[in-house]
């Protein structure tokens, strides 16, 4: 079924792909998660901003992705930017939905507690809300990622050019090859596991200071999040 | 934007809304393969998730196991999937059925993922009452523990739908149903009002099911628990107390 | 306050080496695109292989683009220079009528497009040719008698047809069907796939389809043993393929030389040939850069060694 020959011809293919793929996902992350942070920060020192912000990132969601990549073609040309925006897009409501919510899991005696210390607005949420959003704001990024690093493939629309591991899926559905179609699929998910093992990681390391246990395979949800 | 009175006269074009190719059939396929979908996934996703929750064994393999499956390219699974489908039936096994299988493997882990969370979740002293007040497993799984539940699995269901929603437009890759095929031929044919008038049904799609929800939601979350499901600012209160 | 530091710098260097990228020699740099599927890809990397040879910086982002509407959008944008384009249907999509002589073809096309896009000029035209063929199984062929298109007029509605996506409001599709054989698509079971694509082949060995619309020069159709359906009122264009070149950038290199560059190649590019890299790409699976440069050293237009 896997044509294992092809699979050792064309590892340099495989590998400039992979970091096509890895440079699509990252750079699109940086961004949607810079513009949703200042969005979710809006949204808590305004809370009517909140409902808006929620039902455009949410409809931007719905967009098919099949359809916001060729549409951008005609305005922002053949480019990476034509690639990323839609993934930027995609990831907002992700990110906000979930910072949203680890701000809003502050509990508010802490947050008298820190006005009582004499903390001002700016100090406040550098030092105390950022710090304990952490775990909420980590399990957005990796939600984001992960769906993010899915529809990287779908880039591959715009052309051969595209597409990070997604070429190999198109290409495999346009020859009927089930071994490029495999390796695109498979890379996806190496990929995420990856990814999503570094993210954990970090998230270890910054929040040491909350753990008396060891800190195992936390689920992340889309759970816990006010809509 | 000159695409305004395009997208416009595109609906108002009476023969858009007939016939084989027309918004009402259209909408209806597209709603079938979602549906079928959502409730194939929701029926093991649910379940697995309940399970795993209740029990909290294998908690740590299926939900990472989830989570990772969102990496899966949807398109990967439909074109995997379609020999094997198209040869067991030439028609819908090419058009049809690559799409919802591989809409079923998009949809499982937002709902599984939250019905475990949402389960496991449960304040555990409200358990410990309900069990010492007599109730064997089950009973305290569909009295207490899904109520207190419901309003972090109803999330996960509403996450899953907006997001078969919008990729059931990958069906008319290969010929399938559905409102992908305004965006493939309007593509095409360089037809940009046929594709935005897509974008805008299945956003339209997506806003009415999202009423859907939240009435839905409102109706099956008892009185007392939190709406919003956030742990936030209210404690959790037991089921029955105003 | 390191780790933004870090991030600070990584994030500065990425764009850095983005904007590096469009840095150009003494020679232009060239946009080259093409239509979807696997033999317009492959002459497209044809001609970008021989002018890298020839000391261009080539970008490769419009390949594999799309089809012809969107192919043609990009073209007449700019956002392409050069695509490599099938004569007669690129005629008839201009309005144009076309035949099945090439000369006038090319000439009735360069006419059409010299005021599109900023001018554009059609270059030399290949011998080999590829037309859309209509082709169906060997059985479905004996049940219903069919040797040419004529034949599917009595027919139509009974078979499940494969069409391209752009079919509906291609002239030499949907028109063409109408017109010549009375064959409405709108009234049959019709399903829009990807012309000259294994989508279409899969269709019609599953029997989803039992007409399918096929490169014909595609190789699917000995080795399936499928049959080939004459075109009997000559509705299909025999197209020949000649790149179409943005005036824009002609005007920044040596018209005469870049011409006779591209014109070499497609000279030596007949039928046989095509339907051989054809089959190398879409049956054998080989890369098509490797088949593009294959074929290249192999009739002398790139050094062996490199």
């Amino acid at each position: 079924m896997i044509d294992w020959a092809w699979i050792g011809d064309h590892l340099d293919d495989l590998a400039s792909r992979t970091l096509q793929h890895l440079y699509l996902t990252t750079l699109s992350v940086a961004i949607g998660f810079a513009i949703a942070f200042g969005l979710a920060v809006w949204s808590i020192r305004r809370r009517a901003v909140y409902r808006p912000v929620l039902g455009i990132t949410g409809l931007l969601y719905t967009v098919p992705s099949l359809a916001l990549f060729p549409l951008l073609v005609p305005i922002t040309g053949l480019t990476d930017l034509t690639a990323i925006t839609p993934l930027v897009l995609y990831s907002l409501l992700i990110f906000v939905r979930n910072f949203v919510a680890g701000f809003d899991s502050v509990p508010s005696d802490v947050l008298e507690a820190a006005d009582g210390s004499g903390y001002s607005g700016r100090g406040r949420f550098w030092a105390i809300e950022v710090p304990l959003a952490v775990p909420l704001i980590v399990a957005g990024l990796r939600l984001a990622t992960v769906s993010t690093i899915a529809l990287v493939n779908i880039s591959g629309l715009l052309g051969d050019r595209f597409g990070g591991l997604g070429f190999f899926i198109f290409e495999g559905i346009r020859h009927s090859f089930p071994t490029e179609i495999f390796m695109g699929g498979l890379g996806s998910i190496a990929l995420a596991v990856a990814v999503d093992a570094v993210l954990l990681a970090i998230e270890g390391r910054l929040t040491r200071w909350t753990r008396t246990g060891p800190a195992d395979a936390r689920p992340i949800a889309d759970a816990r999040v006010a809509t | 934007m000159e695409v305004l009175p395009g997208i416009v006269r595109w609906f108002a074009d009476p023969t858009h809304w007939q016939g084989p190719a027309g918004i009402p059939q259209r909408v209806l396929e597209h709603l079938l393969i979602s549906g079928a979908a959502l409730l194939v996934a929701a029926a093991v996703g649910l379940t697995a998730g309940i399970a795993v929750g209740h029990t909290r064994r294998w908690a740590a393999l299926a939900v990472n196991a989830a989570n990772i499956g969102r990496a899966l390219p949807t398109i990967a699974v439909m074109a995997i999937v379609l020999p094997v489908t198209a040869a067991m039936d030439p028609q819908n096994g090419f058009k049809v059925y690559p799409a919802v299988i591989g809409l079923i493997v998009l949809a499982i882990p937002p709902i599984l993922v939250n019905a475990y969370t949402g389960v496991s979740g449960v304040d555990r002293d409200i358990v410990e009452a309900g069990r010492s007040m007599g109730m064997r497993g089950s009973q305290l799984l569909v009295t207490v523990e899904v109520p207190l539940a419901m309003p972090v699995i109803v999330t996960g269901l509403r996450s899953a739908t907006s997001q078969v929603i919008a990729t059931a437009t990958l069906a008319a890759l290969f010929g399938g149903p559905g409102l992908g095929r305004y965006l493939v031929e309007g593509y095409a044919q360089r037809d940009y009002p046929m594709m935005f008038a897509g974008v805008i049904l299945v956003g339209v799609l997506f806003l009415v099911l999202e009423a859907v929800f939240a009435f839905a939601e409102a109706r099956l979350t008892p009185r007392g628990v939190p709406r919003s499901g956030g742990e936030a600012r209210a404690p959790l209160v037991a089921p029955g107390r105003p | 306050m390191r780790k933004v530091r870090t991030l600070a710098l990584g994030a500065s260097l990425l764009v850095l080496l983005s904007a590096c990228s469009t840095g150009g020699g003494s020679k232009p740099t060239i946009k080259i695109g093409s239509d979807g599927f696997d033999e317009a890809r492959v002459m497209a990397e044809l001609y970008a292989q021989v002018l890298e040879n020839a000391g261009y910086t080539v970008d490769r982002a419009g390949i594999g683009l799309g089809t012809r509407d969107v192919t043609n959008a990009a073209l007449f944008s700019g956002q392409i220079d050069l695509k490599p384009e099938y004569i007669g249907s690129g005629l008839s999509k201009q309005g144009g009528t076309p035949s099945s002589d090439p000369a006038k073809n090319q000439s009735e096309l360069q006419a059409k497009l010299a005021t599109q896009g900023g001018g554009i000029t059609v270059l030399g035209y290949t011998p080999g040719q590829d037309t859309n063929a209509l082709v169906v199984r060997k059985e479905t062929a004996d049940q219903y008698n069919l040797a040419k298109w004529s034949d599917l007029t009595a027919v139509a509605d009974k078979l499940k047809w494969g069409l391209a996506t752009d079919c509906p409001t291609s002239p030499v599709c949907a028109a063409a069907l109408k017109d010549s054989y009375g064959i409405d698509t709108t009234k049959i079971d019709v399903t829009l796939l990807d012309a000259c694509s294994s989508a279409m082949d899969d269709a019609l060995t599953n029997k989803t389809i039992d007409v399918a619309e096929l490169c014909s020069t595609g190789p699917e159709i000995i080795v399936n043993g499928w049959v080939r359906l004459d075109d009997d009122k000559a509705t299909q264009p025999a197209d020949a393929i000649a790149p179409v070149v943005r005036n824009d950038l002609l005007a920044k290199t040596d018209k005469t030389a870049f011409s006779k560059l591209l014109d070499d190649v497609s000279a030596k590019i007949d039928t046989p040939t095509l339907a051989e890299l054809y089959k190398e790409v879409s049956v054998d699976k080989k890369d098509i850069k490797d088949v593009a440069k294959a074929w290249l050293q192999a009739n002398g237009f790139l050094p062996v060694a490199s």
